[in-house]
């Protein structure tokens, strides 16, 4: 045991695998900051990089570069509303919110603090209890897979719930979108009208770029105000305030961490539904509900550290079964192939060097995720400085190349330009456009799990109650549903038997 | 001030035509298309053909994704690239099987064949613990309970979906009598398998691997000729239940229609010499994937013959009319 | 653009029925109880709904209102030449780029959209062309040469390095 952990420590420090790390960290920086590209992304153009590595540094590459990209994917949400991975987006607008009233700093070191503690407690999850969690999320079904969903999205309607109706409106008309092309159960195209490219689908990062990107650019160049919506005020200390913040805030960062790092073991459910759920069940019990969406850092602390802490969740699955957990892990998968590392519970008893150092691989990046990310955040503060009338055309050209990135079509620059369009005529009448991206993400896993589900069912809906964790996932969800108005109702009753 | 920039810039792009038209091929950036999604096994097979394809040729292969719509988005944006030589593709088995569905006109006939790289014959995989000792037996439940037993791997009829629905017919049972239950590729299928949603997952044996060594999943045959070197001990569908019946994924190169003479020749040379070769057929066999090679003529027979035993079983199962 | 609620209700109605029937011609698939209209049926009828809701909000505010309140409200924007012409040159400028991008090709594409970009939003002109070029070149380095990003040649193709 012992011995396989020295040799593990001695594979990490490897002088190459260290100098692989840091580079691997600095492209993760890059590509996550940057909007449109993901950390799949960072992940995919790594592969053949990692052709020509020993195991150890094909994997640290891997595992340093996603950390990375998915907490620097938050600094152009948080400073320009720009969400540089969709694990970002779900408080984007949280973030932005903090930044126009000066508190960028809170913000972004709230992420940075937070998104490492998620990181590492996952990993700790990940070495603790890897088999026995990864039996549990194998037990997903299509049934839990559809309860999971629709708690999803119900988290929408929370987030929205100052405007529910408008909000439930953006929400339908983002399942509408999910449903074009032919990645629906029956393989039927529909509202495709012909065209090749809208078989394929509209791709949800185009359209969280048009609708959160491009609508703020259209909304500067007609801005008639003079003055700037940024506070321009100098970065400070952005570690200043993380411990009274992290005093202050226990639960929701365990809860953060926990909900995230489950999620991540699903298979199919990565760091960005996570950061959706996680941001719902945060406002929804916080005691200061009124303020989120206003600038506040609750939801932000508890979200950001689950979608880093999902990130390492993934690999459970992966590791004991060779079950990716999300897209990035499916990639990770035919990298452990190719260096003989294959997934499966013998890879934790033979050669047990191997997955101790993937352990500590984790660990490190997790913890040099600090300093490069604050020398991350000071360089991209430079950025407010640079003059609006030249910052937003070149912002909207990256945009641009990286929605053609995404599937390499011009395509999909139109798909941005449109959703841009949409989104801010919808903003500028008060429908929020988050709930309507959460539906395209959400909206074909919906209508898959419930059509294989009746088919596996032969069309019985209450299959959705048979099996147990289901049965635990739907009343838990009408709960949610249901159970404000039966509260209502039981302390009505209530009172009107004091009275009698 | 743009005048004279436009002046000077068009001035540049002649001078490099002229100086360039005598270079040989290749002389720039080559793109390999992949009609399917990043950390799949199609994507796998293309990073590794580009890797080696760089080294072959001398100049940058970029592995480009364009997924989407089962397939149809990246088949069709091979057939319709530039046909200079500089861009090719990936093509799969379901070129052969879209255009049954309506999908699009493309079929194998719609490129220039290069070369067929590999193969990988459906599997017959069921829960480690299912009751079946053998192929017969699942069949034997299958006859005794029409519509008891579910399937699943890909989407609604993609090629598992006729590996099953065909295996059926050929054994005289009605091919409804395992409801298919669409999923988004192997993995979801077989977790689901595992979970306890579906009770068979005929895929490829390389994408049920990491369960099967987990104990989780056995797989009960193979439909192909021969037994696959990944797993010697599983029987041929043949020896398990007599059944002819074999299907398999394949994968191929393929660059659009009329590319110029000397790009194809050097095209074809070079995957001729890279399925030989040592670092290629290592890396498919520790990922488990089977390595078969055709060339250009060989390659569009075989493409023909799939395309119309695909079709054939389509029909047949009532998948199209 | 301030829009009243319903005249947004009445778009929305529009797609749901739209929608609606165009589902009305989706086939049923053997061995599915649940085809692939259900589910676009369903959310388009969770719209109409919404699209009722909203219409009747409209008409009560305006209702309340007297007729003096406008079914469509433009913003102070639409009356100065600068910002229409910026809103314009935003929209146009993307068209333009998916439009002739593969033919130009992405070097000369962007320098022309970063530089229209620029004139319209008030950059000094003599830092216009050289700004236009250097940025276009840097994210052409970044997204080709390091991400392998296959931006388009198109006529520089030659040239390409």
């Amino acid at each position: 045991m012992s011995a396989a952990w020295a040799q593990a420590f001695a594979l990490v420090f490897d002088p190459y695998n260290i100098f692989v790390m840091l580079v691997a960290s600095l492209f993760g920086l890059f590509v996550g900051a940057v909007p449109g590209l993901t950390a799949t992304m960072a992940t995919a153009l790594l592969v053949p990089v990692t052709f020509f590595m020993a195991p150890i540094p094909a994997i640290a590459a891997i595992v340093t570069a996603t950390a990375m990209a998915i907490f620097s994917g938050d600094i152009p949400g948080c400073l320009m509303r720009m969400p540089g991975t969709p694990a970002s987006a779900a408080y984007t607008d949280e973030a932005y919110a903090m930044t126009k009233k000066g508190q960028a700093d809170t913000a972004l070191g709230a992420g940075l603090v937070f998104s490492a503690l998620g990181g590492l407690f996952g990993t700790a999850v990940l070495m603790l209890s890897a088999p026995a969690l990864a039996e549990f999320a194998l037990k997903f079904s299509s049934f839990e897979y559809f309860w999971l969903v629709l708690l999803g999205l119900t988290c929408a309607v929370f987030i929205t719930s100052d405007r529910p109706l408008k909000g439930f409106v953006t929400l339908l008309l983002g399942l509408l979108v999910a449903c074009v092309g032919l990645g629906n159960p029956a393989g039927f195209p529909r509202f495709t009208f012909g065209s090749t490219e809208l078989l394929g689908g509209i791709g949800m990062i185009p359209m969280m770029i048009g609708m959160f990107a491009i609508s703020e650019i259209i909304r500067y160049a007609v801005d008639t105000s003079p003055q700037l919506a940024i506070v321009d005020k100098p970065i400070g200390n952005v570690f200043k305030g993380m411990w009274r913040l992290a005093k202050k805030y226990p639960i929701q960062i365990l809860r953060g961490n926990a909900v995230g790092t489950l999620i991540g073991a699903l298979p199919g459910a990565g760091a960005d539904i996570a950061a959706w759920i996680t941001y719902a069940i945060s406002k929804r019990f916080s005691k200061e509900p009124e303020k989120f969406g206003t600038g506040h850092v609750e939801g932000i602390i508890e979200s950001g550290s689950a979608n880093n802490s999902a990130l390492a969740g993934a690999w459970i699955p992966a590791l004991v079964f060779g079950i990716p957990g999300d897209s990035i892990t499916a990639i990770v998968i035919g990298v452990l192939y190719m260096k003989n590392m294959n997934p499966g519970p013998t890879l934790f008893t033979t050669n047990p060097q191997n997955i101790y150092a993937v352990y500590l691989l984790f660990i490190i990046a997790n913890l040099i995720m600090v300093p490069l990310g604050w020398w991350c955040i000071k360089i991209s503060k430079q950025i407010l400085k640079v003059p609006r009338s030249i910052l937003m055309p070149v912002i909207m050209l990256f945009c641009v190349v990286s929605s053609f990135a995404i599937n390499n079509t011009a395509f999909d620059v139109s798909v941005m330009l449109t959703a841009g369009i949409a989104a801010f005529f919808l903003e500028a009448n008060g429908f929020p456009v988050a709930p309507a991206i959460l539906g395209v993400v959400l909206g074909g896993m919906l209508e898959e799990n419930f059509v294989t589900s009746m088919i596996k069912s032969d069309g019985r809906l209450m299959a959705f109650f048979d099996r147990p964790i289901a049965a635990t996932l739907g009343l838990l969800t009408l709960a949610v549903w249901f159970l404000p108005l039966l509260l209502r109702r039981l302390r009505r009753l209530a009172g009107i038997a004091e009275q009698a | 001030m743009i005048k004279s920039l436009a002046r000077s810039l068009a001035a540049a792009t002649f001078a490099l035509f002229a100086v360039s038209v005598f270079a040989a091929y290749p002389e720039r950036p080559i793109t390999l298309i992949v009609p399917w999604g990043a950390g799949g096994g199609t994507d796998a097979t293309a990073r590794i053909i580009g890797a080696l394809l760089e080294k072959e040729l001398g100049q940058p292969v970029n592995v480009v994704n364009r997924t989407g719509g089962s397939g149809v988005v990246g088949h069709a944006a091979i057939a319709q690239a530039a046909p200079d030589g500089y861009t090719m593709g990936l093509v799969t088995v379901e070129i052969g099987m879209m255009h049954w569905q309506g999908l699009t006109e493309l079929t194998g006939a719609s490129y220039t064949p290069i070369g067929l790289v590999n193969a990988d014959p459906a599997g017959l995989q069921v829960r480690a613990d299912a009751p079946f000792k053998n192929a017969n037996e699942l069949v034997a439940e299958i006859k005794a309970n029409p519509g008891k037993m579910k399937a699943s791997g890909t989407g609604q009829g993609g090629i598992w979906h006729l590996a099953i629905a065909g295996m059926l017919r050929d054994l005289k049972v009605d091919p409804a009598a395992v409801p298919w239950v669409p999923s988004n590729g192997a993995a979801p299928g077989l977790q689901d398998l595992v979970a306890g949603g579906v009770d068979i997952v005929p895929c490829s044996l390389p994408e049920a691997r990491s369960l099967i060594d987990a104990g989780k999943v056995k797989s009960l045959a193979v439909m192909a000729e021969q037994p696959a070197a990944l797993y010697p001990n599983v029987p041929t569908l043949k020896a398990a239940t007599g059944s002819n019946w074999t299907t398999a994924a394949w994968r191929g190169i393929a660059a659009p229609k009329g590319i110029p003479a000397d790009a194809r020749d050097k095209l074809v040379a070079a995957i001729k010499k890279i399925v030989a070769s040592k670092d290629y057929t290592e890396f498919m066999t520790q990922r488990g994937f089977g390595i078969i090679y055709a060339e250009p003529e060989e390659f569009s027979k075989f493409m023909a013959k799939s395309d119309s035993d695909l079709g054939a079983t389509m029909k047949a199962v009532g998948i199209v009319k | 653009m301030k829009i009243n609620d319903a005249v947004w209700g009445a778009l929305f109605l529009l797609l749901a029925v739209a929608i609606l029937i165009h589902v009305q011609g989706f086939p049923t698939i053997p061995g599915q109880k649940f085809g692939p209209a259900l589910f676009p049926g369903v959310i388009a009828a969770g719209l109409g709904a919404c699209a009722l809701v909203l219409l009747a909000r409209g008409f009560a505010k305006r209702g309340s209102r007297g007729n003096g309140a406008r079914w469509i409200a433009v913003d102070d924007w639409i009356h100065s030449r600068r910002h229409v012409v910026g809103f314009a040159t935003v929209l146009g400028i993307n068209v333009l780029y998916v439009a002739v991008v593969d033919r130009l090709g992405f070097i000369i594409t962007g320098t022309i959209y970063l530089g229209a970009l620029f004139a319209v939003f008030g950059v000094r002109v003599r830092s216009i062309v050289p700004l236009a070029v250097v940025i276009t070149l840097g994210i052409h380095y970044a997204f080709y040469k390091l991400l392998k990003v296959p931006l388009p040649w198109g006529i520089l193709e030659r040239l390409a390095w």
